[in-house]
């Protein structure tokens, strides 16, 4: 049926145009072959559309919404007729400039839709962008259909996942990923092999939203090399995927491209959780350029001093208003997009804590957009995981706002684990909590609300927290200042590369300790990319801005370092077979089955008893398989004796019940094949009784 | 864009040349879409074909879709410049399509039953 609002009202310099509908917000192609504008600005008082062909200097329209078009303070127009597939649009908009009141308006600046789908400008990773652009950032038009074959979210319970942070590029950037086109979408998609291997079954991206990686670029006064932002956390847009990551970003065609991916992880039990910077954008301070918001309304978009200046709780120089209620419905139409559209499993949100100011940056007691994100429909099922702190200093692990529905990266999991294992006195304690999911943090939440992890993008990676006390972050042009100081790392006795056998040994044994107690531990763990084979950024801590060898996955390492790729997989496959390890509930202390034992019991040296008096790095805990999910699963008895004490201790073990008997599935004091046993194929001990575990040790065994 | 049909041993054999793009995606498709028909055999003629858009990977999608419900009928495409084929591949369309280096051995394949 035809409508009869099909037709155009008027025509402006050749183009047809009719009044628009202002909802949804941006530009949506219309059955009847027009595209509708639609972009929101309360202080505006006019607005022209910009029209330019894909890629060329000029545009080739300037269409001024007419008054009558504008619905409340949006601008709505649809113009008929154009070619989408090679239109790039923006807006022009006018209005007071007094930097006091907030106005930061600008007719001459061409200004990228809040809501682009797609983003131009950046299409190919790396390649110098013309400086002299009138418009760098480009909104274009997107058919948005996609056929997803009947996918949708995993929607695995959160007690179930190990979440795998990476980096889209770093993956498979190195020449020796082997993958047709690296460093991209495509690119991961070629590896979803190698981790159905290595057994995870989450993949957590680091921002893959339209940014600029030649923001801020400049040449490393100590390499030469251009320094980029590598990592990403500064949005241009936050609807649109970034065209750079995927092979076919000089097409246009990330969207399927990403959306490809997402699919085929999911057919491979795969789960996808995007890293989502919602706390600022790329636009900097006062210094910095006109992309969008600042020029559509800036006092909206972004919180302001009385003065008029940007507050800074990000770290980057602004701070994205998310409690203004415009901002608030930016951010959750964005994310059901992302839910919806493509279809993404979770969220981790970068610095969590500003959604939780409001537009003065206080913080709040119930903020309304968190809560909104924890009822919201379509999101109902996606994972919320916070960074509980900003730069402000916010720092809200365990007290971030929830509703039940948050959990939060467990920045206490990392730092009281790290300080154990490289053998601190008086760390046991903390850690009897942080292996049960941190009670002490989540007692009314459970232990999904705890992602435990030892290291993160940000910080050094597993092999330089044990081949590193200081931070080298040289290479960075910063004179070795950026980057945390506040390691607890052990570098077991040499600063970084050595040939020392024993080192080198100890060393292994130190990433295999760690990566042992997280999938031991309650709650969910998160492996860094690259750990599981050794990877080292040189010392390097903070490598937001290397796009080189530091910061790409070395695919060789698996062959350097097969022994802990061994360990890696095989401690995966455990965790993963062994439902006593993994429940959102949270350990009682006492036997409420009936099976004689209490559903975790802590042990010394002596059996039933710890006697921390002495404070040594020494603890082992006994789980009864009787009681695998509160009870209503079964499954062996496990046992960990941790030993991350320089000298050897020699431990009674707890008698298992009668049917069973100990077998040893781990033990990383001895070299392989002895260092860990494939599940189901654990060996059997002679001595039932007793056990020495050695030092800097973990010991594992089952009951069966 | 121009579309020319022609006829091999009962298989209709399209041949796509230029540009299959938002602009020419409405020709293509009312040119193509009444040959799918009950027991219709096409190839799909690519040889010519220099670029294939987000637009033109939908209509390729959509005939094959079309065919599915179709009873008897098949398809396939033959000649696909290798350019367009990297596109298919890392955007995940080309799962969907079968592909043959030349339209003979295209033709020998339908008439086989791909």
């Amino acid at each position: 049926m035809i409508r009869i609002d099909a037709n155009p009202t008027r025509e402006y310099n050749g183009f047809d145009l009719r009044a628009g509908k202002p909802l949804p917000f941006g530009a949506t192609l219309l059955a009847d072959g027009g595209v509708n504008f639609s972009v929101y600005s309360r202080f505006a008082t006019a607005c022209e559309l910009v029209l330019f062909k894909k890629h060329e200097a000029q545009p080739f329209a300037i269409i001024p919404f007419p008054d009558e078009f504008r619905i409340g303070n949006v601008f709505t127009m649809v113009v008929f007729d154009l070619d989408f597939e090679d239109t790039e649009y923006g807006y022009r908009m006018d209005g007071p400039f007094n930097l006091e009141e907030g106005h930061w308006f600008d007719r001459t600046k061409i200004l990228m839709d809040p809501y682009a789908k797609v983003i131009g400008g950046r299409d190919v990773w790396g390649k110098i962008p013309d400086w002299d652009n009138i418009y760098p950032h480009r909104a274009r038009i997107f058919f948005d259909d996609f056929d997803w074959e009947d996918d949708r979210p995993l929607e695995i319970p959160l007690e179930d996942i190990i979440v795998y942070e990476m980096h889209v590029r770093g993956f498979t950037q190195h020449t020796s990923s082997g993958v047709k086109h690296p460093g991209t979408f495509m690119g991961i998609r070629e590896k979803i092999p190698y981790l159905k291997e290595l057994g995870v079954n989450c993949v957590e991206l680091l921002p893959i939203h339209e940014f600029d990686e030649f923001e801020n670029s400049r040449i490393s006064p100590i390499t030469g090399e251009r320094l980029v932002n590598y990592w990403g956390y500064s949005n241009v847009g936050f609807f649109a995927p970034k065209a750079g990551y995927a092979a076919s970003g000089k097409f246009g065609m990330q969207i399927d491209e990403f959306k490809a991916l997402v699919r085929d992880l999911h057919k491979n039990g795969i789960e996808v959780i995007l890293d989502v910077v919602f706390n600022h954008t790329a636009e900097g301070n006062e210094n910095g350029p006109y992309i969008s918001y600042r020029g559509i309304d800036n006092k909206t978009y972004y919180m302001l001093t009385p003065d008029g200046y940007y507050y800074n709780f990000s770290g980057c120089g602004n701070t994205l208003n998310c409690n203004n209620p415009i901002v608030r419905n930016m951010i959750l139409d964005c994310l059901r997009c992302w839910a919806a559209d493509y279809h993404i499993d979770g969220f981790r949100f970068d610095l969590a804590s500003i959604l939780g100011r409001d537009q003065n940056g206080a913080p709040m007691n119930s903020p309304p957009l968190l809560e909104t994100l924890a009822f919201d429909p379509v999101l109902g099922k996606c994972k919320l995981i916070a960074e509980a702190w900003d730069a402000g200093g916010l720092y809200q692990v365990g007290v971030f706002p929830s509703w039940g529905r948050w959990a939060e990266w467990n920045g206490k999991y990392r730092d009281d684990l790290r300080k154990f294992l490289k053998g601190d006195y008086g760390t046991v304690n903390a850690m009897i909590q942080r292996l049960q999911g941190s009670p002490d943090l989540y007692q009314w939440r459970g232990t999904n609300a705890s992602v435990n992890f030892i290291t993160a993008h940000d910080g050094f990676t597993l092999m330089d927290m044990v081949s590193y006390n200081e931070k080298h972050n040289e290479a960075n042009g910063e004179g070795n200042s950026d980057g945390s100081d506040d390691n607890e790392s052990w570098n077991c006795g040499w600063e970084g590369p050595t040939e020392d056998v024993e080192i080198n040994r100890l060393r292994k044994k130190q990433i295999k300790n760690a990566a042992a107690i997280l999938l031991v531990s309650r709650g969910m763990p998160m492996i860094l990319a690259g750990d599981e084979m050794g990877k080292t950024q040189l010392g390097n801590n903070n490598a937001y801005c290397q796009d080189n060898e530091i910061s790409w996955i070395d695919w060789t390492l698996l062959d350097t370092n097969a022994e802990i790729f061994n360990f890696y997989k095989k401690m995966i496959a455990f965790h993963n077979s062994h439902p006593v390890l993994r429940s959102n509930r949270h350990f009682q202390n006492i036997d409420y089955m009936g099976s004689g034992y209490p559903d975790i019991s802590w042990h010394g040296n002596k059996a039933w008893n710890v006697d921390d008096s002495n404070g040594e790095p020494v603890i082992a805990f006994l789980l009864c398989g009787l009681h695998a999910r509160g009870g209503t699963s079964k499954d062996d008895y496990v046992y960990v004796a941790m030993n991350m004490h320089w000298e050897p201790h020699s431990w009674e073990l707890p008698k298992p019940p009668e049917s069973l008997s100990w077998h040893v599935f781990a033990n990383t004091d001895k070299l392989p094949p002895e260092d860990i046993w494939e599940v189901g194929q654990e060996v059997m001990i002679e001595n039932q009784s007793e056990f020495i575990v050695g030092p800097r040790s973990i010991v594992i065994l089952i009951g069966k | 864009m121009e579309v020319k049909i022609t006829t091999s041993d009962g298989v209709t054999i399209v041949e796509i040349s230029g540009n299959l793009d938002a602009n020419t995606v409405p020709q293509a498709e009312s040119e193509i879409m009444p040959l799918i028909v009950p027991k219709c055999l096409l190839v799909l003629d690519m040889g010519k074909c220099q670029y294939v858009s987000s637009a033109g990977l939908r209509i390729l999608l959509t005939i094959t879709k079309r065919l599915k419900t179709t009873e008897g009928g098949q398809w396939c495409m033959a000649g696909v410049p290798q350019e367009i084929m990297d596109v298919m591949e890392m955007t995940g369309f080309s799962r969907f399509f079968k592909t043959f280096d030349t339209v003979s051995a295209a033709v020998k394949a339908i008439q086989e039953g791909v």
